[in-house]
């Protein structure tokens, strides 16, 4: 991947994430730092992606920054977390490798089907991972 | 503080529609039933049991003794997401909890949030760019961009109409699925310079039931295991809808192209 492709992901995460904050309609005083969450937390994925070769701990790790950067946000803005998560984590939902799953599944290709389906579980689980550890350490400082 | 027993009753429909609303603008189900048990102990119930799953709402209330009112309400669209109306229910219920307003204000506050509509421009404009956006983002050109975009508006118009009517939203997540891909995939064969994959990724991320699946877990972990689970198999099955729809609109254009 060159650098004008990163920069492109780095862009459209931006503005995919504000797209969504805006159809939730999300407080206009929000939009910025909810979207630069999305930006972010693909950028950390790009970041630890390309040295640990890892999808399933570059997604872990961005999707916990993600929950951490919203809870940060819902506790200096006095508002629930749920406003900030979803444009922070949009862009690591794998919408793509679903879609290619699903497209070969319909075409008889099984192998690239359960390639792209394994990717899919894999990122959904690196998700929820990440939300459940974030919501556990959230929940014991509680306590 | 002690209430009449209309007051009670007034109580509890206040606390009824918070809980609605608040599950109609896409708040977990934790969030709920706390928010709902703290303001029925600010206006000074003893006890307050409150269930939540995604489609009942049942409180029950105890002032004092044998002072008991119990109520439980039906929802039948949890499916919404208004984040805008989430922040102002949250700071509606702050404000109750800390300096008890009368009733009848709480009421009134309920009543205007309620109001409250999200604008149609809105969400066209937060859809298209998201879609346009995410079909770039995904490897797509630029014209796969603009395409998104068009489709974009395509599937607001078909929501639009959708939810003024009955249909279930896995219904219309198969339906919705399936127009798009067939208009998709003849557009893109007319057009071959388009690629169909990137353009249908972009809107498959406006369709995706992203927040429900978010929320499912964080309930499950919060203990509301029956919640998320509801939640999660309902998600589930919308996205099995959406994946079902796109499949057939794949088959029906192979077939005929």
């Amino acid at each position: 991947m060159n650098e004008f492709e990163i920069l492109v992901q780095l862009v459209t995460a931006f503005f995919g994430s504000l797209g969504f904050a805006l159809l939730f309609g999300l407080g206009t005083r929000h939009l910025f730092t909810s979207s630069l969450g999305g930006m972010l937390s693909w950028g950390l994925y790009l970041a630890v992606f390309s040295f640990s070769k890892d999808v399933f701990i570059a997604c872990l790790v961005a999707s916990v920054f993600a929950m951490i950067y919203s809870e940060f946000l819902a506790k200096r803005h006095k508002s629930p977390a749920t406003l900030f998560i979803i444009p922070a984590i949009i862009p690591l939902v794998p919408g793509s490798s679903l879609y290619y799953a699903m497209s070969y599944a319909v075409r008889g290709d099984v192998e690239n089907a359960k390639i792209h389906g394994h990717q899919t579980v894999i990122w959904v689980l690196a998700i929820a991972a990440g939300i459940s550890f974030t919501t556990t350490i959230k929940e014991l400082r509680q306590r | 503080m002690e209430l009449s027993k209309e007051q009670q009753a007034d109580l509890l429909d206040c606390l009824l529609e918070t809980g609605q609303q608040l599950l109609e603008s896409g708040a977990e189900i934790s969030r709920v039933e706390d928010t709902i048990s703290r303001i029925a102990k600010a206006y000074g119930a003893r006890h307050a049991d409150v269930f939540v799953i995604t489609s009942i709402i049942s409180i029950s209330l105890e002032f004092s003794g044998t002072d008991f009112v119990s109520e439980t309400r039906r929802i039948y669209s949890s499916a919404g997401t208004d984040f805008n109306k989430l922040e102002k229910l949250n700071s509606l219920s702050r404000v109750v909890c800390n300096n008890l307003i009368s009733l009848k204000d709480f009421h009134a506050s309920l009543s205007e949030i309620a109001s409250m509509k999200k604008p149609f421009w809105l969400i066209l404009i937060g859809s298209m760019l998201a879609a346009g956006s995410f079909a770039v983002f995904f490897g797509g050109s630029i014209y796969d961009g603009v395409a998104s975009i068009l489709f974009a508006i395509e599937i607001c118009i078909c929501q639009n109409y959708l939810d003024k009517t009955k249909v279930s939203t896995a219904a219309s997540n198969l339906l919705i699925s399936l127009i798009i891909g067939i208009c998709v995939g003849l557009v893109c064969r007319a057009v071959p310079a388009l690629h169909m994959d990137k353009i249908l990724i972009g809107d498959i991320m406006l369709l995706i039931p992203g927040l429900a699946m978010t929320n499912a877990v964080r309930n499950i972990l919060v203990g509301n295991t029956i919640s998320g689970a509801v939640r999660l198999i309902e998600s589930l099955i919308w996205a099995g809808a959406l994946a079902g729809g796109f499949m057939t609109a794949i088959i029906i254009i192979d077939t005929i192209f």
